[in-house]
């Protein structure tokens, strides 16, 4: 893998044959190849030249890279191709065999980037760009094209946490720009911030609400799922404010542009790639089955019961150990295999394409399916999507893009982001029977025979027109509109629900259209000075509106409604539809000196319903220079330095964030408001805030590129200093109001970091090898710089939760935790309240089983008040990663081609709350969990009473009044730290002369591993399954290992 | 290489600029304005140790806040050496369990340090007052007692809180008590038994109650020694001393958390710790929050019907003052029947 820009070298010798004839003109014929995938070159310009001067004559080649021109004695000829390195002939005869192969341009700065829905010469770019070729990403078969480009860009941090098919992880470029935690404990949810995603010129709906899955009803599938992977040609990632500010009021968490494949060559290609991959589900933890598990458990309760006759008690009371002999309790079962699975899929894409300058069109159908290694969960995927391009003459362009796509998806019994049921079940005990009609487990019931069936359908449509009125001037206009639906419906069979089948059904649907026209001006005097003007008005309506119904007392299994259902239990909702509108004027001046001196300004006035009317307008400005320094004079000496120059940007960017009910209240329909009669009345839970704005991010960005020996090595560096303000949080108000509290825009946060790439073609031109390596990495610390009312420390979530705190000066989400100091392994070693007489306990009510003892783990007693509560605990930790990278590694030989890639995330803390739920399971010997061996940890036991790391997990009498492996410790707090291979990838290029006896102009086969080992001095199950918080719940979808064998095959 | 050397400064000068960390706001431990005390009344009973908690909120502070007295003065301004001077004070220096099986063993858990009868915990804000304050030079109410100062700190703020008011009440010995908190007189001259039952008159047969027996704490000055015994005794309605024996379903060894027991035909007597309870923890020898000692006397008999009735005295009690301590039960209206009938 590696980018496009990159530096790509020689593999093969230049193979030229000609035929001398001594005449005054001889007639060439031959083809033009792509130097490294054997490909023909449509369309490349070959100019005659005489005496070092152009001539007018020339050709172009056809649609099989043929070309026949006629070549004065002496002269030479010059072929040229947009991205291609342009190589010069000298004509000594005639010949018909000549072959021309062109290798692709190995300078990153003359690659066109799109920025701000201008092409730019990467070289006259001044803000923070990366772009990446489609085809330099793994071959690996993925719902969600953002999976693979994990550890590929440099300060881009994706964590695919979330393995439900279809489902998305976490995306952030640069650090987090929100501090707002949803749910508390594992379910702890960071508020999503997303990139906006912008797809062929188009952005599309705000993805960050599915980026956990859409942790409620509905399909919860990301519309980054719906395009095919198959179908994009590049995506570029802007990381900077003066590369995002155009884009709309939405650029603030940074935007990522994903581009199409389109139509290039006269003669339809006709493409067709399928794969077909094995998932396997991660190594399912170890059980204690059977007779070991019930022995396990008497002994536990006869060894730490109060008193032996209440312990002979509570075992014969309990069924599942002391009624060994009924075939009911007398099992062996493993709950995880019921769940977890093996899965074979495959994907499908066929890609027709073809066309001209004139006119280019292309096809695209993709099928994709993918079954989930959780039972009952899965993902497929139908998408047909088509774009055209037309342009009669040079001045006038009309382009059209429709993509519509099905997903569907089966959640099973958990929702997009958790499959807590299947948790649950899994860890079940061993001794019941596994699931049948007469067994007791409804989780595990529920996890096989609910029907889950979701489907989202999305329409997406474009229409780009553009004019030219007269030289350097174009009009352009662009609508887009875009519509989804997504259903879910789920039946709960009837023995799962006391003889009542439910069905369950969500409806939503929502639908944007956009708009964007602008005028276009460039004008270059005295082939030095280049000047442009763009001034544009973007215009965007949004609306969803979702509603649920439940019937419950279905007729019976099979009768799903609508008819029949029992009316008193039967209920739905229907969500008051969010409807949006922004509008804005931005424009943008850009001026060069002989592509020496760069500079950009741009200025933006955006408006939208999600502002208040107290401040309807928000104002982006940003500018950004370059120096390149390799165009100067004094450089040129210097030849292993080929290219090198300096970006400096600063802008400003926004994102709405409130919600319209936010600014104006609403009203709805209240209970308990009047005498305990239903009135209608304003919400009491927000005091409407008119004042409220966009959240705005300010960056300074500082960059530098440098290309060495002739761009074999090249090198990128970044440094910013981002500042997030105006971030919505709600705070609560005075219980003295009637409202309850109010949201205000008064939280910023700081990121600066530091990136480097670094990529490099390790082997010389001449080798036949071709090892190409890319490797980057981010620092990226994030500060916390203000919270509402000028507080400088907020502590969220208490007792019993794990508590995150936002402190000013700090990292923003620090862990707040008891710090643990080891085990008491002598009841002398418990601190005594010199007044009370009264031994270290555990806060709450005061019992005795709360006083510690030995085998208890040592909490230290910050305040020295002889009780643990929330006073002792300690702001430890950090849940953000401060560095991530990665790598990545391609080796061609020949036809063979064996790529590999690596992330890597370092110093991030994680509350393993895995292990503290391992210990968890025998906190109860008489429930019905099942047990998890401990044997690994050092932990302290009666029989064993020595200092120990973990404390005694048996002591099951005073369990909960002591919660010994409660989460919320510095025990469990774990460095996260971890370097994943990704992927590993071999491929083979068929021989075309021998592919075309069969009429195929290339095919390829490939293999690939992908998530293939994470290594990591973690002790849970995989330190990438976390929530944004660093919270490992065993409630989440693992990540499944896949292997996939494809064949991509060209007509 | 000289243009190459001024670029390369430019390259440093630019980045030590982007690390803006001088322009962030400190990270420091956090004072919250909202801090405060939830009371700044304390009326301890003095003559037991007494732990004022949960009176200080953090709110959003950082923790732990270092806490000070300072001062301390009577009501009309003069100083309080009484309070802030360092007295010896019996301290607990190893849980007790109420499994201790010898007054020794008990004595050893305990130690005598110097510590001034009325501190704050450093770091937690509560405040303690230890038994030995006494009324003899300590202001009581309805004196208006003293009054002081608490700073409340932490590396990120301090706090002055001003005139906190400590009005300490008179000791009452024991509990029930007889004794009028604010003036210390005796309002009654005996307590109730908590519940009584089974029991029944010896002349009239009708059955006793709560209102029928009379319960004296009588502190034995006439003994000798240091005061570290309990006695318990029955007296008839003519004050004739009721042999404990009668009692014959009492655990007597397990009554208090005493020893080398004397039962006598008079009184039933243990050697003891004070106070009683030692420690404010359910034990075998308390009732159930851990606050009184819980003693029971009963026996049983054949009652007119002729069924085997069981009677019970419960009492609740607990005694903070040292000495020889009595208990005296009596029943003034009717003896108790102990025959059969």
């Amino acid at each position: 893998m590696k980018f496009r820009y990159q530096i790509t070298l020689f593999l093969l010798t230049l193979i030229m044959s000609l035929n001398v004839e001594a005449q005054n003109a001889y007639i060439v014929s031959g083809r033009v190849l792509d130097q490294q995938s054997s490909e023909p070159l449509y369309g490349v310009n070959i100019i005659v030249m005489m005496d070092g001067e152009t001539t007018n004559r020339g050709a172009v080649t056809n649609e099989d890279g043929k070309f026949s021109v006629q070549v004065p004695s002496g002269g030479s000829l010059l072929f040229t191709y947009l991205g291609y390195e342009s190589i010069t002939r000298e004509i000594t005869g005639s010949g018909s065999d000549m072959k021309i192969y062109l290798k692709e341009s190995i300078d990153q700065l003359d690659e066109t980037v799109i920025v701000g829905y201008q092409e730019k010469r990467k070289e006259e770019t001044t803000g923070s760009v990366i772009k990446i070729d489609a085809e330099d990403l793994a071959e690996t078969p993925v719902a969600n094209v953002m999976q693979l480009l994990q550890g590929q860009v440099a300060g881009l941090n994706i964590q695919n946490n979330n393995g439900t098919p279809g489902m998305m992880g976490t995306i952030l470029i640069r650090g987090i720009s929100n501090i707002n935690v949803q749910g508390t404990g594992d379910q702890a949810l960071l508020t999503p911030t997303s990139p906006l995603f912008v797809i062929d010129g188009i952005p599309i709906e705000d993805p960050s609400q599915y980026e956990y899955g859409f942790n409620q009803a509905g399909p919860g599938l990301s519309p980054l799922s719906l395009i095919p992977p198959e179908d994009i040609a590049d995506i570029t990632v802007l990381k900077d404010a003066q590369a995002t500010s155009l884009y709309g009021s939405q650029g603030a968490y940074g935007v990522i542009l994903i581009t199409t494949k389109r139509g290039e060559s006269e003669v339809p290609i006709i493409s067709y790639s399928s794969d077909f991959f094995v998932s396997t589900p991660p190594q399912l933890r170890d059980v204690i089955i059977g007779r070991g598990e019930r022995m396990s458990r008497i002994h536990q309760i006869i060894q730490y019961d109060t008193s032996a006759v209440h312990a002979y008690e509570l075992v014969n009371q309990t069924a599942i150990l002391s009624d060994s002999l009924n075939p009911y309790y007398n099992n062996a079962t493993d709950w995880q295999r019921l769940f977890y699975r093996t899965t074979y899929n495959q994907s499908h894409n066929i890609n027709a394409s073809g066309g001209d300058q004139e006119f280019n069109y292309k096809v695209n159908a993709n099928f994709y399916d993918s079954k989930g290694i959780v039972d009952n969960t899965g993902f497929t995927r139908y998408s047909l999507s088509m774009n055209m391009g037309y342009r009669p003459t040079e001045k006038f362009n009309l382009s059209a893009y429709i993509n519509t796509s099905l997903g569907k998806n089966s959640k099973g019994s958990g929702n997009a982001l958790a499959q807590t049921g299947i948790a649950q079940a899994a860890n079940t005990t061993s001794l019941l029977p596994s699931p049948s009609l007469y067994t007791a487990s409804n989780e595990t019931l529920g996890a096989v025979s609910i029907d889950n069936d979701n489907k989202t359908v999305g329409v997406s449509a474009s229409v780009n027109l553009s004019y030219e009125l007269f030289n350097g001037l174009r009009l352009n206009t662009a609508t887009g509109y875009n519509y989804s639906t997504g259903t879910e419906d789920t039946f709960y069979p009837s023995l799962l629900q006391n003889d009542n089948a439910r069905v369950f059904a969500y409806n939503r649907t929502s639908e944007s259209l956009y708009n964007r026209s602008s005028i276009q001006f460039n004008k270059t005097i005295n082939d030095a000075h280049n000047f442009g003007i763009y001034l544009n008005e973007t215009i965007r309506l949004s609306n969803s509106k979702s509603n649920t119904i439940t019937q419950v007392g279905l007729p019976n299994d099979e009768i799903w409604g609508p008819f029949g259902y029992n009316a008193a239990l039967s209920y739905g909702s229907a969500d008051a539809g969010v409807e949006s509108r922004s509008v804005s004027f931005a424009g943008s001046f850009s001026y060069s000196y002989k592509s020496k001196y760069v500079a950009d300004f741009s200025y933006r006035l955006s408006g939208s319903s999600s502002q208040g009317p107290e401040v309807p307008w928000t104002k982006s400005p940003s500018v950004g220079i370059r120096w390149n320094l390799h165009n100067e004079k004094f450089l040129e000496p210097i030849d292993w330095l080929s290219f090198s120059s300096m970006r400096a940007s600063w802008g400003q960017t926004i994102i709405p964030e409130a919600g319209v009910y936010d600014i104006y209240g609403r009203y709805i329909t209240n209970p308990f408001t009047y005498n305990n009669q239903e009135t209608i009345s304003i919400e009491l839970g927000n005091l409407p805030n008119t004042a409220l704005v966009p959240s705005t991010s300010t960056m300074w960005n500082f960059g530098v590129d440098l290309g060495f020996f002739s761009s074999r090595y090249g090198v990128s560096f970044d440094t910013y200093y981002r500042q997030t303000d105006k971030i919505l949080r709600r705070k609560t108000i005075a219980d003295i109001n009637a409202f309850a509290g109010v949201n205000t825009n008064e939280t910023s946060i700081v990121n600066y970091g530091y990136e480097l790439s670094f990529n490099a073609h390790i082997l010389p031109a001449t080798s036949k090898w071709d090892w190409t390596i890319a490797v980057n990495g981010a620092w990226n610390k994030d500060v916390l710089a203000k919270l509402p009312d000028n507080d400088r420390q907020i502590f969220n979530g208490g007792e019993g939760e794990q508590p995150v705190v936002n402190r000013l000066g700090g990292n923003s989400l620090s862990n707040y935790l008891f710090h643990s100091n080891g085990v008491y392994t002598d009841n002398s070693q418990i601190p005594v309240d010199p007044l009370t007489g009264l031994p270290y306990r555990n806060g709450g009510t005061l019992a005795p089983g709360r006083f510690f003892r030995e085998g208890d783990p040592i909490w230290t007693d910050i305040n020295g008040d002889y009780i643990l509560d929330d006073n002792d605990r300690v702001i430890v930790g950090n849940s953000q990663p401060r560095v991530t990278g990665g790598l990545s590694s391609n080796v061609r030989y020949g036809p063979f081609s064996f790529s590999t890639s690596a992330s890597i995330t370092l110093r991030r803390d994680i509350i393993n709350s895995a292990i503290a739920e391992r210990f968890q399971s025998f906190s109860d010997p008489m429930s019905e969990n099942a047990l998890v061996p401990i044997d690994a940890y050092d932990f302290y036991t009666r029989d064993n009473p020595s200092g120990a790391g973990y404390p005694d997990p048996y002591d099951f009498t005073r369990y909960a009044l002591y919660t010994p492996f409660r989460p919320d410790q510095t025990l469990f707090q774990e460095d996260g730290s971890y370097i994943k291979i990704n992927s590993i990838g071999v491929s083979y290029n068929f021989d075309r002369d021998w592919t075309e006896a069969f009429g195929i102009s290339s095919a390829r086969i490939n293999a690939t591993a992908n998530n293939i080992y994470t290594f990591s001095k973690y002790s849970g199950p995989n330190p990438e399954s976390v929530s944004g918080l660093g919270r490992d719940s065993s409630g989440g979808y693992p990540n499944s290992r896949d292997y996939s064998i494809g064949l991509n095959i060209q007509f | 290489m000289m243009m190459n050397y001024r670029y390369f400064q430019i390259i440093l000068i630019a980045i030590s600029f982007a690390s803006c960390e001088d322009f962030l706001p400190d990270e420091r431990d956090v004072f919250d304005p909202d801090v405060g005390f939830v009371q700044t009344e304390f009326k301890p009973l003095l003559g037991r140790n007494t732990l004022m908690d949960n009176v200080f909120n953090p709110a959003n502070s950082s923790r732990p806040m270092d806490f000070e007295i300072f001062n301390m003065r009577k009501f009309d301004g003069s100083p309080a050496p009484e309070l802030t001077e360092n007295f010896p004070v019996v301290v607990w220096e190893v849980p007790y369990t109420g499994e201790e099986n010898s007054l020794e063993e008990i004595e050893e858990k305990r130690g005598i340090q110097y510590r001034p009868l009325f501190s704050v915990r450093e770091h937690a804000g509560d405040f303690l007052m230890w038994s030995e304050a006494n009324s003899s030079f300590v202001r009581t109410l309805p004196d208006s007692g003293y009054v002081f100062n608490v700073s409340v700190t932490n590396t990120g703020g301090s706090r002055i809180y001003e005139n906190f008011r400590l009005m300490p009440q008179r000791e009452r010995p024991f509990e029930p008590s007889i004794y009028d908190p604010y003036v210390g007189v005796a309002e009654e001259a005996y307590v109730r038994p908590l519940s009584v039952s089974g029991i029944s008159g010896e002349e009239s047969g009708r059955p006793l109650f709560n209102d029928d027996i009379e319960i004296y704490f009588n502190k034995n000055e006439d003994m000798e020694g240091v005061g570290n015994t309990l006695t318990f005794k029955f007296l008839d309605e003519n004050f004739n001393s009721i042999d404990p024996a009668n009692f014959h379903l009492t655990d007597w060894e397990n009554l208090v958390h005493g020893f080398n027991m004397e039962l006598t035909e008079e009184y039933v007597r243990y050697k003891v710790a004070y106070p009683i309870p030692l420690v404010e923890l359910n034990t075998k020898y308390t009732n159930s929050s851990g606050e009184r000692a819980h003693v029971v006397f009963s026996y049983d008999r054949l009652n007119a019907g002729g069924f085997n009735e069981v009677a019970e005295i419960v009492f609740d009690f607990a005694i903070y003052e040292r000495g020889h301590w009595e208990i005296i039960i009596i029943f003034p209206n009717e003896s108790p029947a102990f025959e059969d009938y």
